[in-house]
């Protein structure tokens, strides 16, 4: 009984939500539009991460990897294949991504904890010092800027983005992607990952592929951040090294850590709490707002660390 | 490609001297995780504000010396306050929180020195300018003394801690520390004292490099990384792992400097991390646990 | 002189102690036996500090040490042995004396007067003294244990399960040291699986049961009552 209506009072929410993030550019000014529809790519971004930290156990600080890799493989198509193609863009960006991936995933089967922290973290390393110093291909510390793709459906219609229409797209894709995910991570297999994250070496135990299972985890988390780099690359038409940086991971963990990690839509919350102080905060402090930010982040690491959407939970069942 | 022999051996003396210096920050980081289990993701933060206060400290005093003294024992106290305020719920949890909670004060002490000392670089005056003649080139003996004094301070940690009734204390913390606990060693206390010395080596590096590389806002999170390298290479909290690791890191990049640009070279040191992680996860220079 | 009671212990959520009340006066030996898992060492281990009772009372001296640092009851003369050593395994075996000799207030003659003792007691760890720790047979590693207890100058010892693994002629040699300690004036609170010693050098004895004292009385009631025996320990 109380399953059900929690469930429905879930749906509700979701509508709810969803329905303001729909109607938002039709009401906001220009600026705060910008604003929401990044906040739903940093979402994906999180959310992305969150398959890794808050489901597995294994905290990445490699995903800028990732996501900047889903920009230069987006920009690779758009730069190269006249007319730009926004479907091509998308699979260049994942192939892109899920080059990282294979990789990470891996190392992700050999290494715990830390240590995977640390390597995820050089890796990403990795590929910014190549497309920092590799200028002739990715244009180096400026970057690569390129032409929007207009909306194609082959054969149907070929419409140019408005601002409007490019936050309903991006909506429909974070959608999509957090339904998929929400499903993925409810079923059996999202299940047995919890069971890595609660304890590994019981799971293997009970005779359960762990590696397999968690190289499953990090060729997803992978391709979802690489969607990501995808839609801000042709929400903001460029790309730049500073997106592969490892800062970008950094400010993925946090959106994690503020929002609650395995919960899929709070890290998104995180991200949006993060977005919303770096907003308000900056106005007076310029860049000196990560002191705060920072000082907030790590009382919430040591005090809260089920993050805000849990500690709202908790707070509302009492 | 040929590569002359004399630049081979310029870049092993380069090579040495960079070496030593990520010595004394990859040793205080070992020491700290080995003995609280903190992943120090600030510890590069630690270097910069040593640096930055060496260089205030110097414009003031006009002495390198007194400025070193004094980065060090200011850096040592940041970090004792550091760990006993912000750390110290932390002990005993997860690695993996404690590298959250520390990457969060790093964004803090980054931006604290960008608003205290701007975004501009200094360099620091060094203490001495003789230079003697390396092949074709003069190489100032203010490097060879860098590296001699890093292998000093380096050299009074291990006596400190190998000897004396504060060494016992720590490597028992180190070992067990509950049972320290229940021998009555002050646990909490002794934890501040570790961190305030990591923190004090940082610091000190930050200032013995301020002449060679100069001090910026953003140099943090580059000894970090390497830092971390050359512990996870050496093996997590094994005091000589991270020596040995930490030149021969230093080493490969600066042969690796031969051919590429720096900005690659550091691309070396990641490929040994990555290999180590392959080939010998604990570490190169720890016996493989039986 | 030490006064557990009511004492209530959780790990996490699993209640642990349901209410143990345990008393030992100054010098005395006194025994707590149970069946594995029943909170023995929970109990040692709310002495020391090392978890914390939510409820209840622990006194020592008529102090309430329960609140206290984990450091603490070292220094008011609790010392602990505890059921796996816990060695210094990278510790020499005089540094893992060492551990316990340099408190504040104890002269240099006084350290060297404990150490002293502790090897005629144990003189096989004054053949050792520089060796590592962790290299020492599981035997040696209990002498050391109790020996490094004994540098606290305690005036109680609590050991946990001294003779487990042991063989015979070094179970004698913990009872040797049980009777030594006694003599000194030292208390002790034993706790053990084996129940012949725990009768033969104890004055009274506890017998604990799923978190809670089921049984308590002096030594020579239970010696004459088999049946108590049998229904709490099975033997
Ligand atoms: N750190 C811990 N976390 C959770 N539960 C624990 C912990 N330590 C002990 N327990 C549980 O507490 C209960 C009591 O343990 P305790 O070690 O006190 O038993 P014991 O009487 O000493 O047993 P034994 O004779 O086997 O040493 C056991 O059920 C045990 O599983
Ligand atoms: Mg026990």
């Amino acid at each position: 009984m109380t399953t059900r209506s929690s469930a429905a009072g879930y749906w509700i929410g979701f509508g709810v939500v969803l329905a303001l993030l729909a109607v938002a550019p039709l009401v906001l000014p220009e600026f705060w539009r910008r604003f929401v529809t990044e906040i739903l790519v940093w979402g994906l971004l999180a959310m992305s991460s969150d398959i890794l930290i808050g489901y597995t156990g294994m905290v990445s600080f490699g995903h800028s990897a990732f996501f900047g890799l889903g920009m230069y493989g987006a920009a690779a198509a758009l730069l190269t294949v006249r007319p730009p193609n926004l479907w091509l863009a998308i699979v260049y960006g994942l192939v892109g991504a899920g080059l990282v991936a294979v990789f990470v995933a891996y190392f992700s089967t050999r290494l715990r904890d830390i240590y995977f922290a640390i390597t995820t973290l050089v890796f990403s390393q990795i590929f910014y010092v190549i497309i920092f110093t590799w200028t002739e291909v990715t244009g180096g510390e400026n970057g690569l800027t390129f032409r929007q793709p207009p909306f194609a459906i082959p054969g149907l219609v070929s419409v140019p983005f408005t601002p409007v229409t490019l936050h309903w797209f991006i909506l429909g894709v974070v959608v999509v992607s957090y339904v998929v995910l929400r499903r993925i991570m409810q079923s059996p297999f999202g299940k047995v990952l919890q069971a890595i994250r609660e304890n590994e070496p019981r799971t293997r135990a009970i005779g359960y592929h762990v590696e397999r299972y968690k190289i499953v985890a990090v060729m997803l988390s992978g391709l979802f951040a690489g969607l990501a780099g995808v839609l801000y690359a042709v929400q903001n038409k460029f790309t730049a090294p500073d997106f592969v940086f490892f800062l970008i991971s950094g400010e993925v963990v946090i959106f994690n850590v503020m929002g609650g990690m395995g919960t899929l839509v709070g890290p998104v919350a995180g991200a949006a709490f993060f977005l919303v102080l770096r907003e308000g905060l900056s106005r007076f402090w310029t860049e000196y707002y990560l002191i705060p930010v920072g000082l907030i982040f790590t009382a919430m690491v040591i005090f809260m660390p089920q993050g805000l959407l849990g500690f709202l939970k908790r707070r509302l069942n009492q | 490609m040929a590569i002359p022999f004399d630049q081979i051996l310029i870049q092993t003396v380069n090579g040495l001297v960079n070496g030593m210096i990520l010595a004394l920050v990859a040793s205080g980081l070992t020491l700290i995780f080995g003995i609280m289990d903190i992943v120090n993701f600030a510890h590069g933060e630690l270097v910069m504000l040593g640096g930055f206060t060496g260089a205030t400290a110097l414009a003031v005093t006009g002495s390198f010396w007194l400025a070193l003294v004094a980065a060090v024992l200011t850096i040592a106290l940041l970090g004792a306050l550091l760990q006993a305020t912000a750390l110290r719920p932390l002990v005993g949890r997860d690695p993996l929180t404690t590298i959250l909670a520390t990457f969060g004060i790093s964004l803090v002490l980054q931006k604290y020195a960008l608003w205290q000392w701007g975004p501009s670089a200094r360099k620091l005056q060094e203490p001495i300018t003789g230079q003697f003649n390396l092949f074709y080139l003069e190489y100032p003996w203010y490097r060879v003394l860098t590296a001699l004094l890093a292998a000093g301070i380096i050299g009074a940690l291990y006596l400190f801690l190998r000897y004396g009734k504060y060494g016992i204390w720590i490597r028992a913390a180190t070992q067990d520390r509950i049972m320290a606990q229940a021998m009555g060693i002050p646990v909490p206390l002794v934890h501040a004292v570790v961190f305030g010395i990591g923190a004090s080596m940082a610091a000190a590096s930050g200032v013995l490099f301020g002449p060679l590389g100069g001090v910026t806002q953003t140099m943090g999170a580059d000894f970090t990384l390497r830092a971390f390298i050359v512990v996870v290479v050496g093996g997590m909290g094994n005091l000589g792992g991270s020596i040995l690791a930490s030149i021969l890191i230093s080493l490969i990049e600066a042969y690796a400097s031969l051919v590429v640009s720096p900005a690659q070279a550091v691309i070396a040191s990641f490929v040994v991390l990555i290999l180590t992680q392959l080939f010998r996860p604990t570490g190169l220079f720890v016996p493989t646990p039986k | 002189m030490l006064a557990l009671e009511n004492v209530h212990t959780y790990y996490g959520k699993s209640h642990i102690l349901h209410g143990v009340s345990i008393e030992v006066g100054p010098g005395e030996v006194v025994g707590l036996l149970g069946r594995n898992g029943v909170g023995k060492s929970t109990t040692l281990k709310t002495i020391m500090g090392l978890v914390r009772p939510s409820g209840g009372s622990v006194r020592f001296e008529g102090r309430d040490i329960a609140g206290m640092a984990p450091h603490r009851p070292a220094h008011l003369g609790i010392a602990y042995v505890p059921e796996e050593r816990r060695i210094f395994r990278l510790l020499s075996v005089l540094e893992n004396l060492r551990t316990g000799l340099d408190r504040p207030g104890v002269s240099e003659s006084r350290k060297n007067e404990l150490l002293e003792n502790a090897y005629e007691h144990f003189p096989v760890l004054r053949d050792r003294r520089n060796q590592a720790g962790g290299t020492l047979s599981g035997g040696e590693q209990q002498m050391l244990a109790i020996a490094r207890a004994m540098m606290l100058d305690p005036k109680i010892i609590l050991l946990d399960e001294p003779t487990e693994g042991l063989m015979p002629r070094m179970v004698s040699q913990i009872r040797e040291i049980i009777h030594v300690l006694h003599r000194g004036g030292v208390a002790i609170l034993l706790v053990e699986q084996n129940v012949p010693l725990t009768l033969e050098v104890s004055s009274r004895v506890y017998i604990m049961e799923k978190g809670v004292v089921r049984h308590h009385g002096p030594t020579a009631d239970l010696r004459a009552n088999q049946a108590v025996i049998h229904q709490y320990l099975g033997v």
